[in-house]
């Protein structure tokens, strides 16, 4: 015997993103088309931000109120007895997998946009969860799988994401009601109908044109401009002397520093890399794609590129960068707006930029102290206003003085210590080099940032030499550097350095 | 104002006989109150229950006219004492609150109203916050009606029933002159259906006949000897009375067949998943329909004696479907059944999980091992319901990759850079004992603050480090809300420092509302509220208490802050030290300057919209930002410097301006890559002015920086 059943639908979404405005319009929906319905939720502090899910029960009977027997209709989802599964969010999608929502007798339909969850955006490096299974997964244990950014889309046409998950709803036909009785559930609303009916219309055709997995973004292929003539012979150099696996990234690469300072630098940096190009080759670099030739491209531009004020001004004063905040904050061509900037210059980021005499004499005398007194504040500086334009204009003209300054001479030592130890590892292991050249990844940010960065990069360098570790060596410092990104006040790391002490006395 | 506004939704509490009221759980609640002819109506908001204040504190107007007073209680206790006034009269009243949390603050009332007995209808409504999205210890209400006496309604989670419940409560509470509880669990609380309604009753006896014609019985006072007459009354008459109006009313229902020698017993409230359970084990069908018999508990405490036996004595066991623990309706079962020698085994938590929500898949499971093994013949199911579609790599994946979402604070919450400061001065001063609170501050416990040690209870927050007064090194910080110091803290917090003279430090966050219940106001608010007394200052009722040491600080001021607290910490001076951290609740305070604002644009007026910005190009992807602040805007994205890795942070279009980030990035000495935007609208003749006269010389120069660049292009 088959009994009639209801449709079951569940919504994975956080708290504050309309998962009860949804639920709603459902409920509506059903209700014009004589559906016996139920809609329930668990909100409580969920609405601050938490993950939560709403469901809905839709029951086909005609409700008189008064003589049919009434469906009992459940409070929750039960795994593997759900019809349709809307997500608002990718990871939330795979959250609905994850409890069994999704079953071979499910559409699900979901957002592939992110919303990152406060363990991942606070890593230190890149804690961001993979999505690719979760497409995979759902692909495979779907009935079918709806799945494209309808967070772009709604803010493509000022709605919110529940009218294009609306929308895609009517579109993946999971629901036996017509388009247009979804289209006047949104009407009957009377709220923001307009741009809810054009989401709505963005998510019909999104489920509809059978968008069933992410859209490829388009590859960037820019079009070839014309190559300076300042900067061909620096290119030159690259296609004679570097395998054309490389030469990706050594451009980024010279674009960088070149733009850093100027084409001498672009050839100081091919300099250098062109012994590591040479080491590559006598250690089978063909045969392992060039990763150190690669690695050591990427990390002694970041490493010749550092952050220092005149970087800083440099790249606030730019009109590409006014550009940039003009989309980015979403302001009309001619609108009027200003820009202001929290700096908090301390003495070491004045004498960076002095000359090295100068600078050292400060940093390690008696008047850094008496100095750093007047700079124990923030300072706002308006770039769109003309003092602080003016202001960073001239701290950014200080670029020609660059090389002599008293920064550049410490980057350069260290640098230099850098080259030395990847060379020395090469001999004895490949690996460990690459590793090697990577802890560069830890030395970012400003300030307390840029030293504790810098910290954790000598404490493993030197470990790592002192304690010769032979064949494992290059796991040790990939864990070191992980160990490192994974704790702020740095005690994971002395503790591994310890533990590691111990064991290397104990053999 | 209340975070959600039910000026639509009150319309439906004015509808009358024979028309269909549809809407949640909590509002048919509202409304069979009304049905019932209440005259007063008292609580204190929180999950789940909060919008049956929210809609009796929007629907005021419709309760003047029907003559019935609502009252926003300071705290529970204060809701629960409101009960006296059906104890001498013939009021009925009805009183609400978050369970069990709420009913532990009010259970001192409630023992009192309890035993006294009443002689008008008293119903206390409790959210029950258990099980899936619960924020509070996990616990019964069922051992404070047990206890005290009070009778217990769990009515099945459909509107029709807990309207008749609500009705049919009032009638017993009166039969039996004992006031009677309504449990709503959350999910219940939550449902959206329908029922027909009846017209509201306006009460016959009025609160003003009582106050103008007092009358008065020592009897019903608990003091001796009425105290210990009390407690014979409780079981000699008023426990039968109760008895044999659950009886004659058939507040319990049997429901299902009558076939086979098994059958199941349930708490109203689980009605609904028992069945779906039943369903998918191919025992019912989807309208409750099924051939095992099930007694189905509207009201869980007393049990009926006659009905229990009655069931079970012949069949050869019985499920008891019984959500949380300990299990007293088992308990209490199985003794009923011993004592008639009646030899039914009573199976609960034998096949059901001791402990947790009894969700459709954990009941499922139940009823089919109670069905294997007791049923005769043996019902074996052998659906593939519930075996997962997920192979063991996609599982092991999808639990790696899914991340958790703990809750946090709202976009520019002003609660947030009170952490980032306490987070700063840690850094300095080294760790210190924090004892918080019940509020929306205490998601300081999660990261990216992880700050904070325990939680007592609302506006226990500075009780909670009472014992830490002592010589020390180091003082302890206590937290607490605007709410829970209303709610509880002034006295139990502030008084009990003072006079006890503490030298620790207490943070209070002065938001302006009960923002974690839904932003209702207090009497603290800055807002005008037609109903209440607002506009009473927090520093005005401490320094009443004797405390001396006192600073304001508005809680955008991170550096500021930052000194506050360090002078706190460190200083000689001795006694209780306060620090009041003000700033209005954002969410309220977007609700209401949003509007506004669109309008003043829209109507053509200079308007400056601020909002923030991190420059990508500058940032290296290290998140110290995010770690000191934790505000939903405040996100990252993919790197677009092709050689750096790390994910960049980045603000979001949902940036409300309030200036956190920028303050951070000084105070703890982050970054140059945040900006502040200030978007202008409807320009002024003195902006077009000057903008030409900036953008000129502006311009000029980046145009040649631009020609520079141009020099060494790459071609792309």
């Amino acid at each position: 015997m088959t009994f009639q059943k209801p449709i079951k639908i569940a919504i994975t979404a956080m708290g504050g993103q309309g998962g009860g405005v949804l639920s709603t319009w459902i409920v509506k929906l059903a209700e014009q088309a004589g559906y016996i319905t139920q809609y329930t939720s668990v909100p409580g502090v969920a609405q601050r931000t938490g993950a939560t899910v709403y469901y809905v029960e839709i029951f086909p009977g005609i409700d008189d109120g008064k003589t049919a027997q009434k469906p009992v209709l459940a409070m929750m989802p039960v795994p593997g007895d759900v019809d349709v599964v809307l997500s608002a969010e990718m990871m939330e999608a795979g959250r609905a997998l994850q409890r069994g929502f999704v079953s071979g007798r499910t559409t699900l339909i979901a957002s592939s946009h992110r919303v990152y969850s406060i363990y991942e955006k606070i890593a230190m490096g890149d804690g961001r969860g993979e999505h690719g299974d979760i497409i995979e997964t759902g692909q495979r244990v779907a009935k079918r799988f709806i799945c494209f950014d309808m967070d772009v889309a709604a803010q493509s046409v000022g709605s919110v994401i529940s009218s294009v998950l609306f929308g895609a709803l009517a579109g993946s036909g999971a629901l036996p009601f017509s388009r247009q009785a979804f289209e006047d559930t949104i009407r009957a609303g009377g709220k923001a109908v307009e741009s809810n009916l054009a989401g709505f219309e963005l998510g019909f055709s999104g489920a509809h044109d059978g968008a069933s997995e992410e859209q490829d973004e388009d590859i960037n292929q820019s079009e070839i401009g014309d190559v300076s003539p300042k900067v061909a012979d620096l290119l030159l150099r690259m296609r004679d002397d570097f395998p054309p696996t490389t030469h990706g990234i050594i451009k980024e690469g010279l674009k960088r520093v070149v733009d850093y300072q100027d084409n001498d630098y672009g050839h100081l940096y091919l300099d250098r890399l062109q012994e590591f190009a040479e080491l590559d080759k006598q250690h089978g670099g063909d045969r392992r794609v060039w990763r150190l030739t690669k690695d050591v491209a990427r990390y002694l531009a970041l490493a010749m590129s550092y952050e220092d004020t005149i970087r800083v001004a440099e790249l606030k004063v730019r009109d590409t960068r006014f550009d940039r905040v003009r989309e980015e904050i979403r302001a009309e061509q001619d609108q009027y707006f200003h820009i202001t900037e929290f700096f908090h210059p301390r003495i070491q980021e004045i004498c960076d930029i002095l000359p090295a005499g100068l600078g050292a004499a400060i940093m390690n005398g008696f008047w850094k102290d008496r100095l750093g007194r007047f700079l124990t504040k923030g300072r706002r500086i308006t770039t769109s206003k003309l003092p602080g334009f003016l202001l960073l204009y001239f701290v950014s003209s200080w670029k020609f003085m660059r090389r002599s300054s008293y920064r550049y001479a410490l980057e350069e030592k260290r640098i230099a210590g850098w080259i030395d130890a990847i060379k020395n590892a090469c001999s004895e292991d490949y690996i460990l080099a690459c590793e090697l050249a990577g802890l560069q990844r830890l030395i970012k940010g400003y300030g307390e940032t840029h030293e504790r960065g810098l910290r954790n990069y000598h404490i493993i360098m030197d470990s790592y030499q002192s304690l010769q570790s032979g064949e494992n060596a290059n796991q040790i410092v990939i864990d070191l550097k992980d160990t490192a990104l994974r704790d702020e006040d740095g005690e994971a790391l002395n503790k591994a350095i310890a533990s590691l002490a111990e064991r290397s006395e104990a053999a | 104002m209340a975070e959600r506004s039910f000026a639509k939704e009150v319309q439906e509490l004015k509808i009358g006989k024979g028309e269909e009221f549809r809407g949640e759980g909590i509002l048919a609640v509202t409304k069979a109150l009304l049905q019932s002819g209440v005259s007063y109506v008292g609580g204190y908001q929180g999950a789940p229950i909060s919008h049956l204040m929210d809609v009796l504190s929007d629907a005021e107007e419709i309760l003047e006219e029907l003559g019935v007073h609502f009252e926003a209680s300071a705290n529970e206790g204060a809701a629960a004492a409101m009960l006296a006034a059906s104890v001498n009269y013939p009021l009925r009243g009805a009183v609400t609150w978050k369970s069990t949390v709420g009913t532990n603050v009010a259970s001192d009332a409630l023992a009192s109203v309890a035993s006294s007995g009443v002689m008008g209808g008293s119903l206390i409504v409790v959210g029950e916050d258990y099980g899936e999205g619960s924020s509070i210890m996990q616990e019964r209400s069922h051992a404070f009606a047990m206890k005290s006496q009070i009778w217990l309604l769990d009515p099945r989670p459909n509107l029709e029933s807990i309207v008749e419940m609500v009705e049919k409560g009032f009638e017993l509470s009166e039969a039996s002159n004992t006031p009677v509880m309504l449990e709503m669990r959350i999910r219940a609380c939550h449902v959206y259906g329908s029922f027909m309604a009846k017209d509201n009753v306006a009460p016959v006896f009025k609160l003003r006949d009582a106050m103008e014609n007092p009358t008065r019985d020592y009897g019903r006072v608990v003091l001796p000897p009425s105290n210990f007459v009390h407690e014979i009354e409780k079981i000699d008459r008023r426990w039968p009375a109760a008895v044999e109006y659950i009886k004659s009313q058939q507040l319990n229902e049997f429901l299902g067949g009558t076939r086979g020698d098994v059958g199941i017993i349930v708490q109203g409230g689980m009605y609904n998943t028992l069945i779906r359970a039943l369903e998918l084990a191919g025992l019912s069908d989807s309208f409750g329909n099924t051939d095992i018999p099930l007694y189905c508990l509207n009201v869980t405490y007393p049990l009926i004696e006659d009905e229990v036996k009655g069931f079970c004595l012949d069949k050869k066991a019985v499920l008891m479907v019984e959500e949380g623990q300990p299990e007293y309706l088992e308990h209490n079962i199985n003794s009923i059944l011993r004592n008639a020698d009646i030899q039914t085994k009573v199976v609960g938590k034998e096949v059901l999980p001791r402990a947790g929500e009894y969700t459709g898949q954990v009941l499922l499971e139940g009823v089919r091992a109670f069905m294997e093994t007791y049923s005769s013949p043996r019902v074996k199911d052998d659906t593939d319901i519930l075996i997962s579609a997920l192979t063991s790599e996609e599982s092991n994946s999808l639990n790696e990759n899914v991340p958790l979402r703990p809750v946090g604070f709202c976009t520019g919450c002003p609660e947030r850079p009170v952490f980032s400061a306490m987070k700063l001065v840690q850094k300095e001063l080294g760790d210190i004992h924090v004892s918080c609170d019940i509020g929306c501050h205490l998601f300081s416990i999660l990261p990216p603050f992880d700050i904070g040690n325990t939680t007592m209870g609302y506006g226990l927050g500075w009780s909670g480090a009472s014992a830490f007064n002592t010589e020390s090194d180091k003082r302890t910080i206590s937290i607490m809300g605007d709410g829970g110091f209303w709610h509880n803290g002034l006295v139990s917090g502030v008084g009990n420092a003072v006079f006890n003279k503490n030298d620790n430090i207490l943070v209070i966050i002065d938001n302006g509302y009960s923002s974690a219940t839904g932003g209702q106001d207090l009497l603290s608010s800055r807002a005008d509220n037609k109903t209440k007394s607002t506009k009473h200052k927090i520093e005005k009722a401490i320094r009443g208490l004797g405390v001396k040491w006192v600073r304001r600080v508005h809680t955008y001021r991170i550096a500021t802050m930052m000194d506050t607290l360090r002078d706190a910490l460190t200083t000689s001076e001795k006694g209780p030290k306060v620090i009041i951290a003000q700033a209005e609740c954002m969410l309220n305070k977007q609700r209401r300057e949003k509007p506004i604002r669109n309008k003043l644009i829209k109507e053509g007026k200079r308007i400056v919209r601020e909002r923030f910005g991190v420059d990508p190009d500058t940032c290296t992807g290290d998140h110290s930002c995010i770690r000191l602040s934790g505000c939903p805007s405040l996100t990252i994205k993919d790197n677009p410097d092709p050689l750096r890795e790390d994910p960049v942070a980045h603000v979001n279009n949902d940036c409300v301006g309030c200036g956190v980030c920028g303050e951070v990035s000084h105070a703890a000495v982050l970054c140059p890559s945040f900006y502040r935007a200030d978007i202008v609208y409807n320009p002024s003749v003195w902006d077009h002015l000057s903008s030409r006269m900036r953008s000129g010389i502006i311009h000029v120069l980046q145009n040649r920086r631009r020609k520079k660049r141009s020099q060494l292009a790459f071609g792309d």
